[in-house]
């Protein structure tokens, strides 16, 4: 048993509220990854857990037992910093012992784990080096080989792949997403990147200043955004957001499209005035009739596998359109638009989903 | 235009350096002038003309220094005192430097002033109540005495303390997360991150401690518990006007420091800097 559950917990900083009334359960063997934009509080979360700093309300438990009054040390929880934190002066298998040193483990065992977390990242070379002498990526293998010998209840992770460039980002990811299939082991992961965000989690926490706007699975994040906030902040490029009017036909609500067609969305609770459409890029298809919407093509971005159109609507504001990576349209091409209707999120004024299957 | 820019700029930095060599000159040649005269007889010494090289060469001075007088049990009262000052000094300071920088306690930020305030006061003001107090604990002409007095240099503190919050905080989390105490976060990861600087320091309060003069002169009383720099002054005491002699002595007071220095002019100059960056 290694869950985490954080209870009704708040934290204030002075007289800054970052983190309010929070309600929170990662599953032991879960990855939940806290997706939110810079100063949402990711961190303070993370590093309430970790112990490092204090719960001002709420409680805190990892797998069973009450933790929010524990030092950091007594939580068995291990955290890989966003900068490593990689003891300057101690050897990689130095910073990987020092922590099993604390807890008084044999020499023999801790060289067994050492080896074994070593086996496992591919470091056994780098044993003897000092982390001077490694790489961005070689410090961030160690960092985590110095969770891993620990055998925490759960690993805890902020932006860990910030400082790395682009292409060791995508793969490091992927080492990560292995490693945790192979290890089963608790995650708390925290980090701004959507993508990292998406390929990485059972479950995604999306926040937004001091509160959580989602919890969800990557994809019903991705398709069944629950709030608006949620809906620009995941995707790239980001959902089209369209103002449209709902309109009663016989005893069906639905909705008006700029073209003036009228769409019912059948698990859509619509009341009287406007709502916001948002769809995303790639649920927009380029037809020759029937269109939803019409416009004309102001800046072509050519991608390779796709194109992305950024299309100004005739009646409505400038969006974007994916459309194949030949396609033949040219700037200023007129373009008739049809939306899938499946993939249509509303946003009522509250910036609350009006979808009734929002969740699922 | 350009070669004559770069004439100009060649014939800058030309100047510059022959100004530096003449500086450097100046101050070089009372200490050659010393040591020469050291080395020259009586009578040559106190010719009224210059004279670079000795005509005669004599190490007869020093001959005397060493065997007439009790410069030997100097040194090792000098050493005595200097290493005393500066382990205890270094290690109450890096560790006072630590708690101030890192611990929270109540009092912590007036403990700080507290410091930076002993700045203020000169030792020299201290003097009389150093002596009385040391008089009455009966630790006159005894290593003890000598060193106590000497073991407040606010400044070391100052450093440690500017040092220890200078490390990212995420060392010390590390270690909090890795079930490090506080005593081993001290000794196995802050304390070893900064063995560069705490060479540095070790060697200035050497330095300083060595060449103390006045407390050394009040501390001790005796011929036998004197240290170098006030024990030389007992050469001149007792020879009368004998300049060679007395150089002599003087040389064999500098020559530790000197052999210091040269041995670890970086670490030096680093600590002086870092200490002049905080008393100005
Ligand atoms: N030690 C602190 N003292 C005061 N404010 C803080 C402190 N740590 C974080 N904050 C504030 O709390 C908010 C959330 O910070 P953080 O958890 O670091 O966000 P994130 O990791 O999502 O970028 C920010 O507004 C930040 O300024
Ligand atoms: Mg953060």
């Amino acid at each position: 048993m290694s869950d985490i559950k954080l209870s009704n917990v708040s934290k204030t900083f002075g007289i800054v509220s970052v983190i309010d009334d929070l309600t929170l359960t990662v599953k032991s063997g879960e990855f939940l990854v806290l997706l939110g934009p810079s100063g949402s509080g990711k961190t303070t979360i993370l590093r309430m857990i970790a112990g490092l700093e204090t719960i001002d309300k709420g409680t805190l438990e990892i797998g069973g037992q009450r933790c929010e009054s524990l030092p950091p040390g007594q939580r068995q929880v291990a955290m890989v910093f966003q900068n490593y934190a990689l003891y300057p002066h101690m050897s990689v298998s130095g910073n990987m012992a020092f922590g099993l040193e604390n807890i008084g483990l044999g020499k023999a065992e801790i060289a067994a784990r050492i080896a074994a977390a070593a086996k496992l990242l591919e470091m056994t070379s780098l044993l003897e080096r000092y982390p001077a002498q490694l790489s961005g990526g070689q410090r961030q293998r160690v960092a985590i080989g110095r969770a891993i010998v620990k055998q925490p209840k759960a690993f805890l992770f902020d932006e860990p792949l910030s400082n790395l460039d682009a292409a060791l980002r995508v793969r490091t990811r992927v080492e990560l997403a292995q490693l945790h299939q192979r290890l089963q082991s608790t995650v708390v992961y925290v980090t701004h990147d959507q993508t990292e965000a998406m390929t990485l989690a059972d479950r995604v926490v999306v926040l937004n200043s001091r509160h959580v706007e989602q919890i969800g699975t990557p994809m019903e994040i991705y398709h069944r955004p629950a709030t608006r906030f949620v809906a620009s902040f995941v995707g790239s490029p980001a959902m089209n957001f369209i103002q449209v009017k709902t309109k009663l036909n016989g005893k069906k609500i639905g909705i008006v499209a700029p073209s003036g067609k009228w769409i019912t969305l059948p698990n859509a609770s619509l009341g009287k005035g406007d709502v916001e459409l948002g769809i995303r890029p790639e649920s927009i298809s380029i037809v020759d009739r029937d269109a939803d919407a019409t416009g004309q093509v102001k800046i072509i971005e050519r991608l390779g596998e796709r194109t992305l159109l950024h299309v100004q609507l005739d009646k409505g504001p400038l969006i974007i359109v994916q459309d194949s990576g030949l396609s033949k349209l040219n700037i200023n091409s007129p373009v008739k638009l049809k939306f899938n209707v499946s993939q249509i999120s509303l946003f009522g004024p509250d910036g609350k989903s009006s979808l009734r299957s929002a969740a699922s | 235009m350009m070669g004559s820019r770069f004439q100009i700029t060649k014939l800058g930095a030309w100047l510059i350096t022959s100004l530096t060599v003449l500086i450097a000159l100046a101050w070089v040649f009372p200490l050659y002038w010393g040591v020469i005269s050291s080395l020259k007889p009586e009578d040559e010494v106190v010719r009224p003309y210059i004279e670079l090289w000795p005509q005669t060469l004599t190490f007869d001075h020093y001959y005397s220094a060493l065997t007439k007088s009790l410069i030997g049990l100097w040194y090792i009262n000098s050493l005595a005192t200097a290493v005393g000052v500066t382990v205890i000094t270094i290690f109450s300071s890096m560790l006072c430097g630590y708690a101030i920088s890192q611990l929270n306690f109540p009092g912590r930020r007036y403990l700080h002033i507290l410091i930076l305030a002993c700045f203020m006061v000169p030792t020299q003001t201290l003097i009389i109540n150093h002596f009385v107090l040391m008089a009455n604990m009966h630790l006159l002409n005894t290593w003890l005495g000598m060193i106590l007095p000497q073991l407040i240099y606010p400044v070391i503190i100052i450093i440690y303390k500017q040092f220890f919050d200078g490390v990212p905080k995420e060392f010390r989390e590390a270690a909090l997360m890795d079930n490090a105490s506080e005593w081993r976060i001290f000794y196995r990861v802050y304390m070893p991150m900064n063995w560069g600087i705490t060479t540095a320091l070790a060697i200035v309060v050497f330095i300083w401690t060595w060449n103390n003069f006045l407390w050394p002169f009040l501390a001790a009383t005796q011929n036998e518990t004197m240290t170098v720099p006030v024990g030389i002054t007992q050469v001149y005491n007792a020879f009368g006007v004998y300049y060679a002699r007395r150089l002599a002595a003087a040389v064999l007071a500098a020559l530790p420091v000197v052999l210091l220095y040269l041995f670890f002019q970086r670490q030096v100059t680093q600590a002086i800097t870092l200490s002049a960056g905080i008393k100005g």
